[in-house]
C-alpha cells in the first residue's frame, strides 16, 4: 500500500510540473545552500541517502554536475538556482516554497576572499564587501525570510556553517576579513537564537574544520568531507532547544567564542 | 613612565608637565625626542597663537610630547579623549570628518597648538593612507581608533532587516580601524609606547549578548576578532594593540536610550588610564574603561 501510494506521489511530482512540491511521505526537509561542490554537496548526498527531501541551491546549476547526478537518482531532491548575495532571489524562493515545512534550513554557502587579498598590508577592501555578502547578510536573509517555513516543521532548525577561524579565543593570526565574517555570523545567529527561542527554533553554528573541499583547499591538516559531514548530520540531529545559539566543531565539541 | 604608578604619573604630569615631563622624558624618551627635533624647531618656550593655522604648526617636532591620533574627536567620546590627553601634556592629531563644523575641538585647537586638527572621514581609504603620507616622519605612540556609527536604529530589527546598512557600518566600525593599523603601522611601531588602542563595545561580546543591534553588534565583534588577530600579528614588532569598551556615555550615539550612563570625560578618564598602564602581555585582550577584561 506504502508503495502505491509513494508511486503516485512520484508520479504527481513527474506529471504535474510547476504545482509545486511534491509530498513527502513521512521524512523531513532540508534546504541547503551553496550544494553544488565541497561539503554542501556531501550533505546534499547524504540527507537524499535518509530519504529526505532536499531543496538543493547552487548559483549555476547548469555546472553543477555531481549534484545533477545525486537529482537523477533521488527524486526527492530538487535543485534550485539561488546566489545567497541576491536578496529578491532569495525572498523569491521562500515565496515559492511558502508552503514547504522545513526542517532544517543549512546556511552551507561560503567563501574565503582569498589568502591573498587579506595580507596585513596589502589588504584588499572591496574583498570585505563580497566576503560579508555571502557569509553574513546570506544566512541571516536566509533565516529572515524562511522563519515561519522552519517554525512550521517538526525539527524547527536553522544551522549556519561557520568556521573555527571565526573563534576569537583560539585565533591564530592573519585572514582577517574571513575570520571577522565567521565572528560576525556568530554573533548574528547567537542573537538570532536568543529572539527565536520562544518559537521553539533551535539557532545551531557549525565549524567543519579544514577539509579537502574546495573552499580552503591546500591547508592541512586536511578532513574527507564525507567523514565529516556523516559526523556533522548527527550532531544537528542531537541539536535541542537548549543547546540553541551553540558554536560546535563537526563533532559536537563546543567551540570558544 | 614605568617607575611611576599611572596614578601617579598623571598627577604629576598635570602639575609639573614641564619639569618632570621632561625629566622623565629625557630619560625615556631621548630618542624620540631627538627624532622630533629639527633644525629648525623652535624652543620650548614657543607661545601659541590663537589664528595658527594646521599649515604653520610643524607636522614634525611636538617638543618631545607622546603623539596621539584619535578619530571621530569633534564630539562625544572622541572629543573627550582629545581634551583628556591634551590636558595630559599630549600632542593630540584630532581627525574628524567636517572640522569647519566642530566648533569646540576648533576653540580647543586654537587654545593648544599641540592639538592639531586634520580632516578624514576614516571609509575614505586613500584619505587615510594620504594622512599616513603627510605624517610618514611622526612617531605615534598611541592610534586611537574611536570613530564608529550604530548603523541606525530602525534597520537591524529581525523581520525588517535592511542589509544595504550593514556596508556602511562595517566600513567605519572595522575597516576603518584595520586600514588605519595598516596606514600607521611604522608610526607607532617608531614610536615608544608603539599602542594601538580600538574603542569596541560590550554589545559586541557574543557571550553577553541577548538579541536586536544585529549589524552593530556584529560590526563590533567583527572589530574584535580582527584586533585579536592584528595583536598576534604585531607582537614581533612590540606593539600592543588594544580593545577597549569605553562603558555606557552619555553622548548622542547613546541619545533616548534608558539606560545608566556615564559622562564622556569620566569615560575618557578612564580609558586613558587603561591605555597608560597597557603592557605587551595585555595586547589583544577585550578590555572595558575599567581595565576589567570582557568575554568574547
Amino acid at each position: 500500500m506504502r508503495v502505491v501510494v509513494r508511486a503516485l506521489a512520484l508520479a504527481c511530482f513527474f506529471l504535474l510540473p510547476g504545482m509545486g512540491t511534491p509530498p513527502v511521505e513521512g521524512g523531513h526537509t532540508v534546504l541547503i545552500t551553496g550544494s553544488n561542490r565541497g561539503i554542501g554537496l556531501e550533505f546534499a548526498r547524504q540527507y537524499a541517502a535518509r530519504g529526505w527531501r532536499v531543496i538543493a541551491t547552487c548559483r549555476h546549476p547548469e555546472k553543477a554536475v555531481n549534484l545533477q547526478a545525486i537529482a537523477a537518482a533521488n527524486p526527492q531532491v530538487i535543485i534550485e538556482k539561488l546566489d545567497v548575495t541576491d536578496l529578491g532571489a532569495i525572498d523569491a524562493l521562500a515565496h515559492k516554497y511558502r508552503d514547504t515545512a522545513i526542517d532544517v534550513l543549512l546556511n552551507n554557502a561560503g567563501i574565503s576572499g582569498g589568502l591573498n587579498n587579506q595580507r596585513f598590508g596589502h589588504i584588499n577592501y572591496a574583498t570585505f564587501h563580497d566576503v560579508y555578502a555571502v557569509n553574513v547578510v546570506g544566512p541571516l536573509k536566509m533565516a529572515e525570510a524562511f522563519q515561519t517555513q522552519v517554525a512550521a516543521s517538526d525539527l524547527k532548525k536553522i544551522i549556519t556553517i561557520s568556521s573555527t577561524a571565526g573563534s576569537i579565543a583560539n585565533s591564530t593570526g592573519l585572514l582577517y576579513i574571513y575570520r571577522s565574517s565567521k565572528t560576525a555570523v556568530n554573533m548574528a545567529m547567537r542573537n538570532l537564537a536568543n529572539e527565536l527561542q520562544a518559537k521553539g527554533i533551535i539557532v545551531g553554528l557549525i565549524a567543519p574544520g579544514p577539509t579537502n573541499a574546495d573552499v580552503v583547499k591546500g591547508r592541512v591538516p586536511l578532513g574527507k568531507p564525507e567523514d565529516r559531514v556523516k559526523v556533522m548530520i548527527d550532531v544537528i540531529d542531537r541539536f535541542t532547544l537548549d543547546m540553541s545559539g551553540s558554536f560546535v566543531a563537526y563533532d559536537g565539541k563546543v567551540l570558544p567564542w | 613612565m614605568a617607575f611611576l604608578s599611572f596614578t601617579q604619573n598623571a598627577f604629576f604630569l598635570s602639575l609639573r608637565r614641564f619639569s618632570l615631563g621632561g625629566l622623565m622624558l629625557a630619560m625615556l624618551g631621548l630618542p624620540t625626542f631627538l627624532a622630533a627635533c629639527s633644525p629648525d624647531e623652535k624652543t620650548a618656550e614657543q607661545k601659541s597663537t590663537p589664528d595658527k593655522t594646521v599649515e604653520e604648526q610643524t607636522p614634525l617636532g611636538p617638543e618631545g610630547r607622546p603623539v596621539v591620533l584619535i578619530t571621530g574627536s569633534n564630539r562625544g567620546i572622541g572629543l573627550a579623549l582629545t581634551k583628556e590627553y591634551a590636558n595630559q601634556g599630549w600632542h593630540v592629531i584630532a581627525t574628524c570628518r567636517h572640522p569647519e563644523k566642530a566648533d569646540i575641538l576648533q576653540s580647543l585647537s586654537a587654545k593648544n597648538p599641540h592639538v592639531v586638527i586634520e580632516k578624514l572621514d576614516v571609509t575614505d581609504l586613500s584619505a587615510i593612507d594620504a594622512l599616513a603620507a603627510k605624517y610618514k616622519d611622526m612617531p605615534i605612540d598611541v592610534l586611537l581608533s574611536n570613530a564608529g556609527i550604530s548603523g541606525g536604529r530602525d534597520v537591524q530589527t529581525l523581520g525588517s532587516f535592511k542589509y544595504d546598512a550593514i556596508d556602511k557600518v562595517m566600513a567605519v566600525n572595522v575597516i576603518g580601524p584595520l586600514k588605519l593599523a595598516e596606514a600607521f603601522v611604522d608610526n607607532v611601531a617608531a614610536s615608544k609606547q608603539k599602542k594601538m588602542v580600538t574603542i569596541t563595545s560590550t554589545q559586541g561580546s557574543i557571550t553577553k549578548t541577548f538579541g536586536i543591534s544585529y549589524f552593530y553588534r556584529s560590526s563590533k565583534t567583527a572589530v574584535n576578532i580582527v584586533m585579536h588577530n592584528l595583536a598576534i600579528d604585531l607582537k614581533d614588532r612590540g606593539i600592543i594593540v588594544s580593545l577597549i569598551s569605553p562603558g555606557m556615555v552619555d553622548t548622542d550615539f547613546m541619545k533616548g536610550l534608558p539606560l545608566p550612563l556615564i559622562p564622556p570625560a569620566q569615560s575618557a578618564a578612564m580609558i586613558y588610564k587603561v591605555v597608560d598602564g597597557l603592557t605587551l602581555d595585555k595586547s589583544g585582550v577585550f578590555l572595558n574603561h575599567r581595565g576589567g577584561e570582557e568575554p568574547w
